[in-house]
């Protein structure tokens, strides 16, 4: 099992600024069996009434200081963030135990 | 013509100075936003001299009046507290010259001069009196409205804008410089966040009167719910989010117990007004606000950071200073729009006003209760920047409107819009300003 956290503003295309990862990028991701949701600096409410609104059923949508507790909710064989920012997202997912992804790099990895 | 920051003494900054002199003989009556932006996009319409040249045509435009009959330009030359042009960069010329330039290529991009916005509105030809109110727009009113009183105007635009560039807020400028001047050089070295004084007082007043961070929840809720209602504002054009109690208390600290949803988000934005004179301002076309009074803090502190007892001590005083020159007391407010830019430290104004009686201690009880706009004891009506993105002057336009009865859908209902008070920003340093719907 995979587990992706997406980090929102600067990496989705939803985000402020827009990121390069699309909303379908998401879509595809929880199609394929993967545990999918948001770790980002918007409110919570916010960033589920976001995934409502697109349709996408998330496992969960957190806060940013909060991976860890997203690992101990979710059982997977391997967890990734993808985000924008070294201080806010690559540093607290690999204290988190996740591995980190830019976007680029998630677009251009071989997901299957 | 050069433009000097105003001298010290048109602020009224000691008590005993008695009713102000020009108590109800100056009005607000336009009013020019321009639109929110997150950060500058690199056109030259959206750059800070742009949207400003815009908020002004805008005021004007509401007021009624003839461009040519404004003789006054009160303005903040600053348009930023943390986003500065990074050395080296190129300069942006197609925005530069796309106006009317002074000597500083910068002037319309990372900061504003009076010589800028006169040389790119041609139709302000009867400019006679400039001057700046340097800090915020709360400063600008207080300048702009003495000076109407004084007579060195009569009618007179009070501008405040604000610029934020792509990348990170407090990276550039001094910060990244190997030399801070003054004591600056020793608050900075320590490299703490900007709320980082706001919390230790927080956390002082939570001790000290038995309160917790969480109790804060309903003010921010109430904030970004009046927001939501202010169409100028940066979340109600591009992000219209609540702020739930359960977002509030899942946020991450910036500096404990301040968290990321007590700090306010800088964006870009300008505002003015247009001044008169009481006179003048009842043949004109929006309903006059009166200015019965307005009153500053210059308190220095002992050390670097104001202790409680300082902060306190220093509201009771401004308080005072705000009601003896208006003539009025706590009691004749119909509401409040005291200064959120750290959320954290809007009590600290508001039980120094007494407000609806409160002592020190009490705001947090307060805020459980019913703050809301339709109730009978409005907190912060305007939403704040908590509730419209980081400027400094939406309880200003606010208090402006409410007592117009133009709010919208922010107008206050739970009581009658008559008497209102909004400054800040610093509880320990601010400047502020009393608004009437009726001249005495």
């Amino acid at each position: 099992m995979i587990l992706i956290s997406f980090d929102i503003d600067g990496t989705l295309e939803e985000g402020d600024p827009p990121g390069i990862l699309t909303i379908d990028f998401v879509r595809e991701a929880k199609k394929d069996g993967f545990l999918v949701g948001s770790c980002s600096d918007r409110p919570i409410s916010a960033q589920r009434a976001m995934w409502e609104r697109h349709g996408i059923d998330v496992d969960f949508a957190v806060s940013k200081h909060m991976l860890s507790d997203v690992k101990a909710r979710f059982r997977a064989d391997v967890y990734y963030h993808i985000g924008d920012r070294e201080d806010l997202d690559k540093r607290p997912a690999e204290r988190a135990g996740f591995a980190f992804l830019w976007p680029h790099e998630a677009l251009t990895k071989p997901w299957g | 013509m050069s433009t000097s920051p105003a001298p010290a003494s048109v602020y009224r900054t000691k008590e005993g100075l008695g009713l102000w002199e020009h108590r109800g003989k100056v009005a607000a009556l336009g009013i020019g936003h321009s639109p929110t932006f997150r950060r500058w996009d690199g056109t030259p319409e959206n750059s800070v001299g742009g949207i400003s040249l815009l908020a002004l045509r805008r005021a004007i435009d509401d007021a009624g009046v003839n461009p040519a009959d404004i003789d006054g330009l009160v303005m903040d030359p600053s348009t930023t507290t943390g986003a500065f042009w990074p050395r080296g960069k190129p300069l942006p010329w197609g925005a530069i010259n796309a106006y009317n330039r002074t000597d500083d290529p910068l002037d319309g991009i990372t900061g504003l001069s009076a010589a800028w916005i006169l040389a790119n509105m041609p139709e302000l030809t009867g400019i006679g009196f400039t001057m700046y109110g340097v800090g915020c727009m709360s400063n600008a009113i207080c300048v702009a409205a003495q000076a109407i009183g004084d007579g060195r105007a009569h009618t007179c635009l009070v501008l405040k804008s604000w610029h934020n560039l792509e990348g990170r807020y407090y990276q550039g400028g001094a910060n990244a410089g190997n030399a801070i001047p003054g004591s600056s050089a020793i608050r900075s070295l320590w490299g703490t966040p900007a709320c980082f004084g706001t919390a230790v007082q927080f956390a002082e007043y939570c001790r000290r009167y038995g309160k917790s961070h969480d109790m804060m929840a309903p003010f921010i809720e109430n904030s970004r719910q009046n927001g939501l209602k202010f169409p100028e504002g940066y979340w109600a054009q591009h992000r219209p989010e609540e702020i739930t109690p359960e977002d509030y208390q899942a946020a991450r600290w910036i500096a404990k117990p301040a968290n990321l949803f007590d700090n306010d988000m800088p964006i870009m934005v300008s505002a003015a007004y247009l001044f008169t004179t009481a006179e003048r301002a009842r043949h004109l076309k929006q309903k006059p606000v009166y200015i019965l009074n307005h009153a500053t803090s210059r308190t220095r502190p002992r050390s670097l950071t104001p202790t409680l007892d300082e902060v306190e001590e220093d509201t009771a005083r401004t308080a005072r200073k705000i009601y003896e020159g208006a003539g009025i007391t706590a009691d004749d407010l119909s509401f409040e729009n005291m200064y959120d830019g750290f959320a954290l430290f809007h009590q600290f104004h508001i039980e120094g006003l007494g407000y609806r009686g409160l002592k020190f201690g009490e705001a947090l009880d307060f805020y459980q209760t019913d703050i809301s706009i339709s109730g009978p004891n409005p907190v912060s009506p305007s939403g704040g920047n908590i509730g419209c993105g980081r400027s400094r002057f939406w309880m200003h336009t606010d208090c402006i409107q409410q007592l117009q009865q133009r709010a919208g859908p922010r107008q206050v209902t739970g009581v009658k819009p008559e008497i209102a008070v909004s400054g800040g920003p610093m509880p320990v340093g601010g400047n502020y300003m009393v608004w009437s719907a009726t001249p005495d």
